[in-house]
């Protein structure tokens, strides 16, 4: 029963991590059907930026990650606008091949930055500590790693589907052709959802700290990841990718718990199925 | 647009060219020629800097020169535990680079892919890192000087039993060293009375230990022996460790490597009081080790002394007995024998190259870890004496 | 890259028995024993000019000959892959698992490599190529990190993370021993490249090849006119897995090691570069694109290990925005003049 308790709790904690990343890349791919897979640099990116500021910067917790998510966002939307739209149209191995080669050098900058090794960030002592929930001590930041998992969904899912520019979205992804000749500035859109996922891949980059550690080649090491959470959930399904994450993340934690001399076998084997039954996504038909 | 393209194509020419040009000097140096392999990028890169650093500060301290000879560093990157690529870096410093010596290796099947190669070319090669005792065996021209599990893991285990601990549960990484720690805390263990609840093996990539040491917790034990590869992986169970309360929750924590020095400042107090069995540790308190601090320091300032940069110290220390004993030619059989023989007071204590089995036999010392002076560091609160490598023994 | 527009059967049949368009990159007037002849001198010629790095040229070929296994899954029929690495992986385990505990002759432990390359695709052809897209590509994810993991798990004969070693191959034909400066494998390995390299050739300009092609360029199409579809892919998936399983034999065998980096996601991600960076479609892009990525990355890696990131990085980059097909029209315009 312990067990069970601290699957789920642990599985929570990972699979929203996954979430929070995954879910601007979901978008991105779904509105512009741009298969950017330097999505795991921005992750990378957020993270060192939180962590250089309360480390060396040696500012509060609480004001270096909003800074830090920002800066991810605006180098984000700064890539877009120059670099990245012109490639919308090309194909998809062409898309693949430029973000990866962005990725590789993003790597090679980080490195050349901050040096090869791990990153920590420095959490305020309302988080370093341990919680103690009667049948296990958990670290408090893994509360705050749910927490904000759930702030970001339910965000982007009151944005999607209460405000404007949700309407804006929502109408680009299903026929940005029709959309723009409706007057919805297809342009401001585009780069926008691009800055909001990279934003919120820096802030999964920072929530995911403690599990996957920030160093250098982040980069490429979590987009297997990230990409499968993708892949699973539906391009472009919010919900999809929460309850891909939730879900993968709850059975690698398992198997984790339970059996991990067979490594990330089940993860990727829940991944096939899930996938080979809904080729479209969790939550799409 | 024009130029780019021209420039394109020209650099991926030259680039090509440059690859398969012979690029040495045509005239023949009487330097001697080490090559040193290891990780110089990705997540364990700096067992690479720490290896240049110690091994270019050991031939500062001799006066740049050993026994009379320049030596020529040739360093090869291997990335991680990558096979193929370190034989063939390694088959290109034989036969083009023609080094007399080898010294590095932080991973196991990197070393077992070279055996075949030095054991052809008779090229005597230092293992300044990798842990698994069966290395040795794989070719009569491999010397060690850093340490194996069952060398540091057969003391803690029966100074364990003498605290009265009745029941352990070990956690290692899924791969040589971390499965002969297995093997040698459970045999030894068992020989003095106690019992090991469970063996969890974690999964090298593993990044979150969270789950592990909640298994550790759930295991009823009263210590966990634990052993992963130096860098992230450690840093996170230690992490793991102190943010899941298990010094509350009675378990005692009994490592090797895991308060390794690159990494210590990192945990701050949480590491306090940490129980760890190893040969070497930065605080060592003798006049050699203070020396040792100090050249590297001078050679590098961002260097630290731990186990990875003393194992290329004294590597490299064995490589200069054996250019003394060859007289600077290439003799790997006679190389060899000298290196058989030797015995010296290392920065670790005194040392030897038992001339069987061709592993150093050192001193292990239990250590806690304790702020001296501001920083934390591994005070040695007990010496175990000289053990060699019983994992060769137990086979 | 110019693919010829089939839009009816008879058209098609015309454009096989008369190439007339010079412009058309397949099929071509060229004899197929042609480009694997050329390949074949100018392999040799490597061996002999440079003999003191016999070990790179070696791993040169083995990469190109895996690169050109994976050219004919994603330039010829169009299905974009990053699970290559599993065909290439477990034709090494094979291979060396063969030598470890069987026998040691390379002949025989390359026929074995090729089967477990070639059944391994056709297993897990029949599940993956039931999908299309970014789907089937997540899915050879998914299949290459299963079999990672089992092959980590399976210790006992792959040797897990520590790698497979131990075995020591018998002399090839039972008389060129494998020596320390390389020389037998790299003629061994030149010699495998350039017969597969020929098969492959053969394949790429048959009407299956065409018919293959044809997929890709529209599969819809293509089942409209009575192609059975699945079993076309199907059946290039299984020799582009015996080419793969090849590779990874003559891996195995040249190195006397085999480690789970040869299963790696990193593996598949790295030939895809390479295919991309020399050029898709064309069998011998994939060859041009594994020897420049080898030979810069040999190069960097030894200059300075991180900061080749930047080089690969940047050319990926720049390649993409000039793309290489432009690139050679440029200079083939600036040397012929008129076009």
């Amino acid at each position: 029963m312990n067990t069970l308790f601290n699957i789920l709790i642990d599985g929570l904690a990972y699979g929203m991590v996954l979430f929070v990343i995954a879910v601007g890349l979901s978008v991105t791919l779904g509105l512009m059907r741009f298969v950017n897979l330097s999505h795991g640099a921005f992750a990378m990116v957020g993270g060192y930026c939180a962590a250089w500021l309360t480390r060396e910067a040696q500012w509060s917790f609480w004001l270096a990650v909003p800074v830090a998510i920002a800066a991810t966002a605006l180098l984000g939307a700064v890539l877009e606008a120059l670099v990245l739209r012109h490639l919308y149209r090309r194909k998809e191995l062409d898309q693949v091949l430029f973000t990866i080669g962005l990725s590789f050098v993003l790597i090679a900058a980080t490195n050349a930055i901050a040096g090869p090794q791990v990153q920590l960030i420095v959490l305020p002592p309302l988080l370093a500590g341990s919680v103690d929930l009667g049948f296990r001590t958990l670290p408090a930041q893994r509360l705050l790693v749910i927490g904000a998992g759930l702030a970001v969904a339910a965000a982007a899912a009151w944005t999607v589907t209460r405000t404007r520019f949700g309407v804006w979205l929502r109408a680009a992804v299903d026929h940005s052709g029709t959309a723009s000749t409706l007057g919805i500035p297809i342009r401001t859109v585009q780069c926008a959802s691009f800055a909001a996922g990279a934003a919120l891949a820096g802030f999964g980059g920072i929530l995911g700290a403690e599990l996957m550690p920030l160093e250098p080649y982040y980069a490429l090491k979590y987009l297997v990841l990230v990409l499968v959470v993708v892949a699973v959930g539906g391009m472009g399904s919010i919900a999809g990718s929460l309850a891909a994450a939730v879900l993968l993340g709850t059975i690698e934690t398992a198997s984790r718990y339970l059996a991990s001399e067979w490594g990330s076998l089940f993860f990727f084997v829940a991944m096939a199925v899930l996938l080979a039954w809904r080729p479209n996504g969790l939550l799409k038909r | 647009m024009n130029p780019t393209r021209r420039t394109l194509a020209c650099a991926l020419l030259a680039a090509s060219g440059l690859a398969l040009a012979p690029v040495q000097a045509q005239a023949q140096s009487t330097a001697v020629k080490v090559g040193v392999v290891g990780p110089f990028s990705g997540p364990f890169a700096h067992y690479g800097a720490l290896f240049k650093a110690a091994a270019e500060a050991y031939v500062a301290t001799q006066g740049g020169k050993l026994a009379g000879k320049d030596i020529e560093f040739i360093y090869r990157d291997t990335g991680g535990p990558n096979p193929g690529q370190t034989k063939t870096l390694v088959q290109e410093l034989i036969v083009k680079d023609k080094v007399d010596y080898l010294g590095g290796f932080v991973f196991t099947p990197n070393a077992l892919a070279v055996a075949p190669l030095i054991q052809q070319s008779q090229t005597p090669t230092v293992i300044f890192n990798a842990a698994t005792s069966a290395i040795t065996e794989k070719s009569e021209y491999f010397i060690r000087t850093s340490y194996t599990l069952w060398q540091v893991t057969v003391p803690i285990a029966q100074w364990a039993a003498k605290q009265d601990m009745k029941k352990v549960v070990t956690a290692v990484t899924d791969y040589g060293p971390g499965i002969d720690a297995e093997a040698a805390f459970k045999a030894e263990f068992a020989k003095q009375g106690g019992t090991v609840v469970e063996s969890i093996r974690m999964p090298i990539a593993t990044t979150d230990f969270g789950p592990f040491v909640q298994r550790i917790k759930a295991s009823g034990a009263q210590a966990v022996y634990t052993f992963l590869p130096g860098g992230p992986p450690n840093l996170g169970f230690v992490k793991a460790y102190n943010e899941n309360g298990l010094t509350k929750a009675g378990v005692q924590f009994l490592g090797t490597a895991e308060t390794d020095e690159f990494d210590l400042q990192k945990f701050g107090d949480s590491a306090l009081g940490l129980t760890t069995a190893f040969h070497y540790s930065g605080a060592h308190d003798s006049p050699e080790n203070k020396k040792f601090v100090d050249a590297l320091k001078k050679r590098d300032p961002a260097a630290v002394a731990n186990y990875a940069s003393v194992g290329a110290w004294d590597g490299m220390h064995v490589i200069h007995k054996m250019i003394e004993a060859t007289g600077g030619k290439k003799d790997g059989a006679k190389a060899l024998a000298a290196a058989r023989t030797l015995q010296w007071e290392s920065p670790r204590g005194p040392v030897r190259i038992d001339a069987k089995t061709r592993h150093i036999t050192q001193n292990v010392y239990l250590r806690k870890v304790e702020r001296v002076g501001g920083q934390l560091v591994n005070k040695e609160v007990q010496s175990f004496g000289p053990h060699g490598d019983y994992g060769l023994d137990a086979k | 890259m110019n693919h010829p527009t089939m839009t009816h059967p008879v058209q098609a049949a015309v454009a096989v028995a008369m190439p007339l368009q010079p412009a058309q990159s397949a099929p071509r007037c060229a004899p197929p024993w042609r480009a694997p002849l050329l390949l074949l001198v100018a392999g040799l010629a490597a061996c002999a000019a440079f003999p003191d790095q016999l070990g790179l040229i070696t791993r040169i070929f083995i990469t190109g000959l895996f690169v050109l296994s994976l050219d004919l899954v994603v330039g010829v029929a169009g299905l974009a892959t990053l699970g290559h690495a599993a065909l290439f992986g477990l034709g090494a385990y094979a291979a060396g698992i063969f030598a470890l505990h069987a026998h040691a002759d390379p002949l025989l432990g390359l026929g074995v490599g090729i089967v477990a390359g070639a059944l391994t695709a056709l297993v897990s052809g029949a599940f993956l190529l039931r999908y299309q897209g970014f789907t089937f590509l997540m899915l050879t994810v998914a299949v290459s990190q299963i079999v990672l993991s089992l092959v980590q798990k399976a210790r006992n004969w792959t040797g897990g993370d520590d790698g497979l070693s131990g075995f020591a191959m018998a002399p090839l034909l039972g008389r060129f021993a494998f020596d320390l400066e390389g020389k037998v494998a790299a003629v061994y390995s030149l010699v495998v490249l350039v017969l597969l390299f020929y098969v492959a050739q053969r394949i790429v300009q048959s009407p299956f090849g065409l018919a293959v092609r044809g997929i890709h360029e529209n599969r819809a199409r293509m089942a409209a006119l009575g192609t059975p579809v699945f079993r076309r892919l199907w059946l290039l998936y299984t020799v582009a897995g015996a080419l793969a399983g090849a590779a990874g034999a003559l891996s195995a065998q040249t190195n006397a090691v085999v480690g789970t980096d040869s299963l790696s996601f990193a593996l598949s991600a790295e030939a895809l570069v390479m295919l991309i960076l020399g050029g898709a479609g064309q069998l011998t892009g994939a060859l041009v694109g594994a020897t420049v990525f080898t030979l810069l990355h040999h190069t960097a890696a030894s200059i300075n290990p991180y900061h080749w990131l930047f080089v690969v990085g940047g050319l990926l980059m720049l390649v993409v925005l000039v793309p290489p097909a432009k690139a050679w029209a440029w200079l083939r315009q600036r040397a012929g003049g008129v076009r």
